[in-house]
């Protein structure tokens, strides 16, 4: 069980990481209109 | 809203568009996109106006999207805004607008305020606070997770000291970061010596915090070895989703009202004396002033054209939605919108004095005014607190000496649960929903208490003129004496009559403009007095004709003797002029019954509310009224006294009674009765007391405001019945240790969540039919 002393730190590196891309794609203002672009995906078809 | 009229025109560029081409004009609604010095971009936004399905704002994409010089498009229906990227060098503002044009849409430029960015960031703040607090309080429950299905002694003390190490790291972004609302506000409430809901909250997550960083890091200390990190950001996570929630519904709530207050932009663009333009903040605006006002944006002050004719949309102040023409000088109001195209207007009002801004005004104030429930909430809320506090202190101590960190547990659990939010909350939030949905329909309420005290009332008195009938009021025939003309007769009344705004004089005022009767002769009039209810009176100076006391009103204010009069012709209301040596003229008035008052009445008789009608005109044109209408009891030629008496009887029997009048000539009647509806149609809104003024003088609307205040009512019940009823168990169950922390939270949030979705129904107008809503049947 002592890869736990690696894995248990790592996943707290990576808690991190994921928050900084979630605070990254907040601030870039990725969950603001959140209905139009899934129906967006309906109306490109007619091209 | 504008209604689709370009798709059978020709595609020409709006000439006033061409001014948006300069790089001062377009950067107001743009701002610098991309980093490229070589390439320039710019991004825009446009107000879509007449999007009316979600194919629209694809069309309105590719439309741009091909033309050369546009980066990308991107329109959203829901925001009815266009976002456009395009390069300067390449194209110009004025080609985009005229390509949408082309479409078969209008845009307008859409200026972005400060309020808005700020609200942008606000929202994004609280968003990110809280989503740092959901993810951390996923990471640390899989850290919490072993010691949930492991006995002692499974895991090996190392790896649960690295478990708990793991959680205390992730939990301090949840303490340092979300969790600073509360402490600041708690902060805040020590220094001032106040007392409010975020004190137990921050005292419990401190608690809880501590407790938990001592067992990690000295587990064998007297604080004990268990750790609650995973209730710790567990409640602080469903804290903050019910503010998330909370600040949503509020600002869903109270939008109508926001997006009416806050419409005027903040500066205006004024000429200067060489032509040119210079924008200046509207509170440096002056009458007299020539402003320009571009397409979308709400005029500044009230004015008139000198410049251009366009559409505008008055709907948020008089609850007419069709767009209204308006030609070269006709006047436009500050608050509306200009839909049509570049105009420039001479300011002749300003500030507060303007209709909107006396409308903002009254919102504000009636926002601001706290309803004796709410006081009520308000004053329990403090002891509450304190009671709260003493509690938690008293759990702590009394499991002090089985362990230190169960009884401190113990107490954050006390601290967390109560929810003197859900009492507090309960009366405003239910009236400015309430409120907001009775702006939507235009109508003001001047204090919130009234909606408590409207759905009380059993006994409605309606007011005649300018309230049941329609304020328009057609000059029929006039009778003179023998030796005066008709012409002459009209114009010594509108005279008199253009000091008074009852809607007799302003009929006569109007009539004798429109037969330019008036033409010629000049009167100098003196003291000029109105006797409510009855008529006006004014001494005449430098006429030789007519000099003396003129009278203008009914036959016992006239003290004219009827033998003289022509005989009084009953489809008709009759005006009597009148100087000292007699009677002059008799007018004859007809005013029209509104269309939907039986309607309103037949409603109101069904909700079992008894209908009374009392006017100060003759016998029978009230008579023909109240018949037509259905109203059985009714009282003709009643001074104001007689109107005081009457409602002061009623009062002695117990009734409570509204009073709906015009808000202007029985102001006394209205401030003495319950409560009051005023009609707000083209009276100056400051002169109308009343609790409640109709803006579009719609009666229909009244039973159905009595109905949406009885559910009003019934919704605070509601509320404060659940708020006691949560707290009277929960407390209990935590006080004595049954109720873990990230139970208490979840309780907590789910509680206030509860009070303030029951209050959002009411941001909906019902308007069901409705048979019964006297009191008893509530």
């Amino acid at each position: 069980m002592d890869i736990l002393f690696i894995l248990i730190p790592l996943s707290v590196v990576m808690a991190l990481v994921v928050l900084g891309g979630l605070w990254w794609a907040v601030y870039r203002g990725q969950f603001e209109d959140i209905e139009e672009e899934g129906r967006r995906i309906f109306e490109e078809d007619q091209d | 809203m504008l209604t689709n009229t370009f798709t059978t025109e020709p595609a020409i560029p709006n000439p006033s568009w061409t001014i948006l081409d300069t790089q001062d004009q377009w950067q107001r609604f743009s701002q610098p996109f991309g980093d490229d010095p070589a390439h320039p971009l710019v991004q825009s936004s446009l107000l879509l106006d007449d999007l009316r399905c979600a194919a629209c704002s694809g069309i309105v994409e590719r439309g741009l999207t091909v033309l050369p010089g546009i980066i990308s498009a991107r329109v959203s229906m829901s925001k009815k805004r266009a976002v456009v990227v395009w390069s300067p060098d390449l194209i110009l503002p004025s080609n985009i607008l005229s390509a949408i044009q082309k479409l078969g849409y209008s845009a307008s430029p859409a200026s972005h305020n400060e309020n808005q960015l700020n609200s942008t960031a606000k929202s994004r703040a609280a968003f990110w606070r809280w989503l740092v607090a959901g993810f951390c309080m996923m990471q640390v429950m899989m850290y919490a997770s072993p010691s949930y299905f492991t006995k002692a002694g499974d895991i090996s003390t190392d790896i649960s000291h690295l478990l708990n190490w793991a959680a205390w790291l992730l939990s301090l972004p949840v303490m340092m970061f979300s969790s600073h609302s509360f402490f600041s506000n708690a902060w805040h409430d020590l220094k001032f010596r106040q007392i409010s809901m975020d004190l137990p909250v921050a005292l419990g997550i401190g608690i809880t915090f501590i407790v938990s960083s001592a067992a990690t890091f000295d587990p064998s200390g007297w604080w004990g070895h268990v750790v609650y990190f995973d209730s710790l950001t567990m409640f602080v996570f469903f804290l903050l989703s019910a503010r998330l929630i909370e600040v949503k519904l509020h600002s869903k709530t109270l939008g109508a009202m926001e997006a009416l207050v806050s419409r005027i932009p903040e500066n205006t663009e004024r000429q200067n004396l060489d032509g040119s333009y210079t924008r200046v903040l509207n509170s440096q605006l002056n009458i007299g002033d020539i402003v320009r006002v571009n397409i979308g944006e709400a005029f500044p002050a009230d004015g008139k054209l000198i410049l251009g004719q366009t559409k505008v949309d008055e709907s948020l102040l008089t609850g007419e939605s069709t767009a209204i023409h308006k030609n070269l000088h006709d006047s436009v109001v500050a608050g509306s919108y200009n839909l049509g195209q570049t105009v420039n207007i001479m300011l002749e009002t300003i500030g507060e004095s303007t209709q909107y801004g006396q409308i903002v005004n009254l919102i504000n104030q009636a926002a601001i005014e706290k309803p004796r429930l709410s006081q009520l909430a308000d004053r329990v809320a403090r002891p509450f607190l304190f009671f709260i506090i003493l509690s938690a202190i008293t759990a702590a101590a009394l499991l002090w000496n089985v362990d230190h960190g169960r009884a401190l547990m113990t107490a954050a659990a006390v601290l967390i649960v109560t929810c003197p939010c859900a009492l507090s909350l309960a009366t405003p939030a239910a009236m400015l929903a309430s409120a907001s949905a009775f702006v939507k329909r235009g109508i003001l309420i001047r204090r919130l208490q009234a909606i408590e005290s409207i759905a009380n009332i059993d006994t409605v008195i309606f007011d005649k003129t300018g309230t049941l009938t329609d304020n328009h009021i057609e000059l029929k025939s006039i009778d003179v004496q023998h030796g005066l003309t008709e012409a002459d007769a009209l114009a010594l009344a509108a005279t008199i009559a253009q000091y008074s705004m009852h809607p007799v004089s302003r009929a006569l005022a109007n009539a004798a403009s429109q037969r330019e009767s008036s033409k010629g002769i000049t009167f100098e009039l003196t003291d000029i007095q109105e006797q409510v209810g009855a008529g006006m009176s004014a001494l005449i100076k430098g006429h030789a004709l007519y000099s003396g006391k003129l009278r203008l009103g009914s036959a016992k204010f006239c003290e004219s003797s009827l033998s003289k009069m022509s005989t009084a012709d009953e489809r008709y209301q009759q005006v009597y002029l009148a100087n000292d040596n007699g009677w002059l003229a008799t007018f004859h008035l007809q005013e029209a019954v509104k269309s939907n008052a039986a309607g309103a009445i037949n409603q109101l008789k069904q909700a079992k509310l008894e209908v009374e009608l009392l006017s100060g005109d003759q016998l029978h044109t009230v008579e023909n009224t109240a018949n037509s209408i259905g109203i059985k009891q009714f009282q003709a030629a009643c001074s104001p006294n007689d109107k005081l008496l009457r409602l002061q009887l009623l009062k002695q029997q117990g009734r409570k009674v509204l009073m709906v009048g015009d808000g202007l000539n029985d102001g006394p009647i209205l401030a003495s009765a319950h409560v009051s509806i005023a009609m707000g149609k083209g009276v100056p809104l400051t002169l109308a007391h009343a609790d409640y003024i109709l803006l579009n003088g719609d009666i229909s609307q009244i039973p159905q405001l009595i109905r949406h205040a009885q559910k009003t009512m019934r919704i605070i019940k509601q509320n404060i019945g659940w708020a006691i009823v949560y707290n009277t168990v929960c407390i209990p169950l935590a006080f004595f240790g049954l109720l873990s922390a990230w139970q208490a939270g979840l309780g907590m949030a789910v509680s206030s969540l509860i009070v303030v979705t029951n209050a959002l129904r009411l941001t909906q107008f019902s308007t069901v039919q409705f048979t019964d809503l006297s009191p008893e049947a509530k």
